[in-house]
């Protein structure tokens, strides 16, 4: 037994030693995924106003990514515009937006993020649970390592905001003639 | 196992040298944007397809996280994975997932037959906490008193859960009692019920044995109705009938007196050993009702109801506890339990405007079991006897008020609670024809499984209250320091004070290492304390009883027992986890316990130890007592190997392989000092040989297992292959080695489209028994007798088990 111990240990000895050869590899495909949905949902919104130069994607309150965000979408573009990654934790500290990642706990916080949105037109994403239900417009969700989709099309209409048909066909869910 | 520590630690140190020294080239937050550049390109529908990591809760108070990423091993065995294995018990499922996990398959235990016990990594049944969407699920009232794995414990039964409940089971393989209290030394398990966002299905699955018997019918339910804010109330419902097996030899041995012409017919086969004729009918329910202002009320329930019947040994008609009036040909006693099992947590939790996080909660926990005998008889009773007996029944109730806390600080993860918990263990009587002495014969009790008697009752309870910090310092984006404490007081035996240091270090994006060290506890059970059960005998004119008592007991108080006392732990782990890519991942752990005053059940003392034994046993008009005593010192040592590989061919196919590898090894190390009225017999009175082997060799010390799922299209096969170590029983006083198995498991599973499902399935589809007893002077345990298999083997001796499958979502 002792000696079959020792060959694991020596054999994994050598993996680890060669492991620099091998590329690296971060696997947190969720958080991944949350930062990639954020612009592949905008290709599939149009927003009343789209004259800007830009393309804005905030996150308001706690920051999951780290700098993923800023590294993503540096090179990329939205809409043929540029992107810019903001960083805010206070309602009033929402500048002039497209995407509005919301990570806020307080549920009356999140209400009156969710109500200015509206007004502003800006498109609301959350990963917390009934947050399409209070008037976000998209809930993603991680069921059984799966992504799901919540879509609240009501809110969307009522932001002015156009979600094209394949969005809306991919969503398990979409909130649409409810009222709220 | 001896294999040298100094040489795995070198090893870890030694992973830092190359690693480290690239650590400039391989930036974190470059693969992690590589990760997600390549997600990027993806359709939607693709990104939907992607999997994500495998998340798990228990170990932890701030929340779930990545499973590679915890700084305590733990294991996950998905709901997929649990359907696709064709089992229908949890712990058969466990058992072919989780190495180190053993679940063997007594038989002709009494009890023990209706409610087996498992283990983790070589120790106890009552060492192993489990958990339902992490508060804690009570255990059994049975007393395993038989000469099973896991003898003179109470554990959690397991297989009182409906699968079609669960998410998924999560595994921590490290002490924790400083983070949950009791009963978390060889692990935790926390098993996760189905929540928000599930499909609602119907499954059902027939299949037998080989040999054409073990029938099982088995239909279960899912369904959720979902609520506001994505509340959801989930009802699951299972019926479960799993028909007998039997691989009992014939009986040999003449059944009738001698002379009798009978005696020369072929051997019959007149005993039962196998599973039991069980039907469980299960019921959960999962809720949580979500307010306007984010405040969850929540609710978990769980019910089981098990009719279960397994046979005695056979009393033939030569028998003298046989009365060929009522019996001619001799008689199976058959043993039958009918046992309720429920428990329900309910609480409500939530957020305070400083985002301090909540949760208060109550849980209820309660099992019933009933003891029968039927087609038996009081011998003493005469003709007169009736044939079917309530024997009696074991209760236990526990209730738990929690208040739980938790924050966020800058870099610390703060969290507290208190606990208060109150458990009560009763036994009640039996009929008074199912224990008395009657004037016919000195044979007490029914036949098989004699009654509780009025002097064997017991209501006693006993409360503790606990406080507890558990906390992560991220000292940096690769450092994670875990300290917890946790402080109990209980009623009968004082107070506890144990705790957690944890660290997580990682050097590059692919590798953590990760230690831990930890004490810990496990409360003396009520049914440790308080278990009796005696028969009554005569010697001349003067009744007496045999049988266990209960510490607090004149009788065994004379004979030196004292109340029980707390088992103490100390932990230690060292690995690390290794992922090159996403789809690779390999991690090592070593683990180290130590447990003192091991609870166990003294040998039968007897008036032949000597004088001052005899009397005090003639006092108290007892032939011969056994106690619950702290009794041994042992140390478990082991290791745990895990690589998960999954691969993505050019034509969409997919396969993913788990492969495990778990070694463990216990000696016993120290036996406590023995009363000295016990004389010089005292110490092999608290354990003997057949005690140390049964604690050192009496489990496989060796679990191999490798996963393999292959999807393609509308096509599922599933390959698990497990190897079951060796192991020793000792019959008499003769210990037999039982050699390693290999068992393979198929399931070919088609969707038929969006909501129909099928498959068929084999599992040990090689039909792989296990050794046989070596020769033996017995006439019933042997190789070719009656009893030819250990009920220690791991899994079982039904051979092999086919299965059909449907499944329909809706």
């Amino acid at each position: 037994m002792k000696y079959k111990i020792k060959k694991i240990l020596i054999s994994l000895l050598i993996c680890i030693i060669l492991s620099p050869l091998l590329p690296t590899f971060a696997a947190n495909e969720e958080l991944a995924l949350q930062a990639v949905f954020l612009g592949r949902f905008a290709k599939f919104i149009d927003w009343p106003n789209n004259d800007k130069d830009k393309f804005v994607i905030t996150l308001i309150d706690e920051n999951p990514f780290g700098k993923l965000l800023d590294e993503l979408y540096k090179d990329k573009t939205i809409h043929d515009k540029s992107i810019e990654i903001h960083y805010v934790t206070r309602i009033d500290d929402i500048k002039d937006t497209d995407i509005l990642f919301i990570t806020l706990d307080n549920k009356s916080e999140m209400q009156k993020v969710i109500k200015y949105a509206q007004k502003q037109s800006i498109l609301t994403i959350s990963e917390h649970r009934g947050f399409a239900q209070r008037g976000g417009i998209i809930q993603l969700n991680f069921v059984m390592q799966k992504t799901q989709l919540k879509i609240n099309y009501d809110s969307a209409v009522k932001s002015n905001i156009k979600i094209s048909a394949p969005l809306l066909a991919i969503a398990q869910h979409v909130i649409k003639g409810e009222v709220q | 196992m001896k294999f040298n520590r100094t040489l795995f630690i070198t090893i870890i140190v030694s992973l830092f040298i190359p690693i480290t020294s690239s650590k400039a080239v391989f930036a974190d937050d470059k693969t992690e944007v590589e990760q997600a550049g390549e997600l990027y390109e993806k359709s939607l529908s693709e990104l939907l397809d992607v999997e994500t990591e495998l998340k798990a809760e228990v170990g932890s108070r701030s929340g779930d996280r990545d499973l590679l990423a915890s700084d305590v091993p733990i294991d996950v065995v998905t709901a997929e994975q649990m359907r696709q294995t064709g089992f229908t018990e949890l712990s058969k499922i466990l058992q072919r997932f989780i190495p180190g996990f053993n679940f063997p398959r007594p038989s002709i235990t009494d009890g023990t037959d209706h409610v087996r016990p498992f283990t983790l990594r070589g120790m106890n049944p009552d060492q192993v906490l489990v958990l339902i969407n992490g508060k804690r699920l009570h255990q059994s009232s049975l007393m395993n008193i038989n000469g099973t794995i896991g003898r003179g414990t109470s554990g959690v039964d397991l297989n009182t859960i409906p699968i079609a409940s669960i998410e998924r089971v999560e595994v921590l393989r490290d002490g924790a009692a400083a983070q949950y209290g009791s009963d978390a030394i060889a692990g935790v398990i926390n098993i996760i019920l189905k929540g928000f966002g599930h499909k609602n299905e119907i499954t059902a699955t027939y299949g037998e044995t080989k040999e054409g018997d073990g029938e099982v019918k088995q239909t279960d339910l899912f369904y959720s109705m979902p609520l506001n804010y994505d509340g959801f109330i989930n009802i699951s419902a299972e019926y479960r009938d799993r028909g007998e097996t039997n691989r009992a030899g014939v009986d040999s041995r003449d059944q009738y007196p001698s002379g009798d012409p009978r005696n020369d017919y072929d051997a019959p086969l007149n005993h039962h050993y196998g599973d039991a004729d069980t039907q469980d009918g299960l019921l959960s329910i999962n809720s949580e009702v979500i307010t306007e202002n984010g405040v969850t009320f929540y609710l978990h329930a769980l019910y089981d109801n098990r009719d279960s019947e397994a046979g005695a040994f056979f009393r033939r008609p030569v028998d003298n506890r046989n009365n060929t009036n009522i019996y001619p040909d001799g008689f199976l006693p058959m043993i039958v339990a009918d046992i309720e099992d429920y428990s329900f947590s309910t609480g409500s939790k939530g957020i305070l405007s400083n985002n301090i996080k909540w949760d208060l909660s109550y849980t209820y926990g309660y099992n019933e079991y009933e003891f029968g005998v039927e087609n038996s008889h009081n011998d003493s009773l005469g003709d007169d006897s009736p044939t079917s007996f309530d024997s009696g029944e074991t209760r236990y109730k526990q209730q738990i008020v929690n208040l739980d806390l938790a924050k966020k600080i800058k870099n610390w993860d703060i969290a507290g609670g208190l606990e208060f918990r109150n458990e009560n263990y009763q036994i009640h009587q039996g009929e008074e024809a199912s224990y008395i002495l009657g004037d016919v014969s000195n044979n007490a009790g029914a036949q098989g499984f004699p009654g509780f008697q009025p002097n064997n009752e017991v209501d006693e309870s006993r409360d503790n209250i606990a406080a507890y910090v558990d906390t992560k310092y991220h000292l940096s984006n690769d450092v994670d320091i875990g300290l917890a404490a946790r402080y109990e007081d209980y009623s009968d035996f004082g107070s506890t004070f144990d705790g957690k240091l944890s660290l997580s270090y990682r050097p590059v994006s692919t590798l953590m290492l990760r230690t831990s060290a930890s004490s810990g506890f496990r409360a003396p059970s009520l049914s440790q304390s308080y278990y009796t059960a005696t028969t009554t005998g005569l010697s001349g004119d003067t009744l007496y009883q045999t049988g266990t008592f209960s510490v607090n007991e004149p009788v065994a108080i004379a004979l030196g027992a004292v109340d029980l006392e707390p088992e103490e732990s100390t932990h230690f782990t060292a690995g690390f986890v290794y992922q090159p890519a996403s789809e690779l991942s390999f991690s090592m752990d070593y683990f180290y316990t130590e447990i003192d005053d091991r609870i166990m059940l003294t040998g039968n003392i007897k008036e032949t130890i000597s004088p001052e034994v005899k009397a005090i046993l003639n006092a108290n008009g007892v032939g011969s007592a056994r106690y619950f005593t702290n009794a041994i010192s042992t140390k478990t040592e082991g290791i745990d190997l895990r690589l998960n590989y999954k691969y993505q061919f050019s034509n969409k196919s997919i396969i993913k392989t788990g492969m495990s590898y778990h070694y463990n090894h216990t000696d016993v190390t120290g036996v406590n000092t023995a009363p000295s009225i016990l004389g010089a017999n005292g110490q092999s009175l608290l354990v003997n040989e057949v005690t140390i082997t049964t604690l050192e060799d009496g489990q496989p010390k060796e679990n191999i297992k490798i996963y393999t799922q292959y999807l393609y299209k509308n096509y599922t096969v599933v390959v698990n292959v497990n190897k079951f170590g060796s192991y020793k029983s000792v019959f008499g006083t003769t210990s037999y080695d039982f050699d390693s198995k290999w068992t393979t498991d198929l399931d070919l599973s088609y969707q038929l489209n969006d909501k129909f499902n099928i498959a068929v399935g084999a599992q040990n589809i090689f039909n792989e028994y296990p050794d046989k007893w070596g020769e033996t002077s017995s006439s019933i345990v042997g190789h070719d007798k009656i009893l030819q298999y250990s009920q220690y083997s791991p899994f079982g001796y039904n051979g092999a088990f086919y299965y059909f499958r449907v499944g329909l979502a809706f």
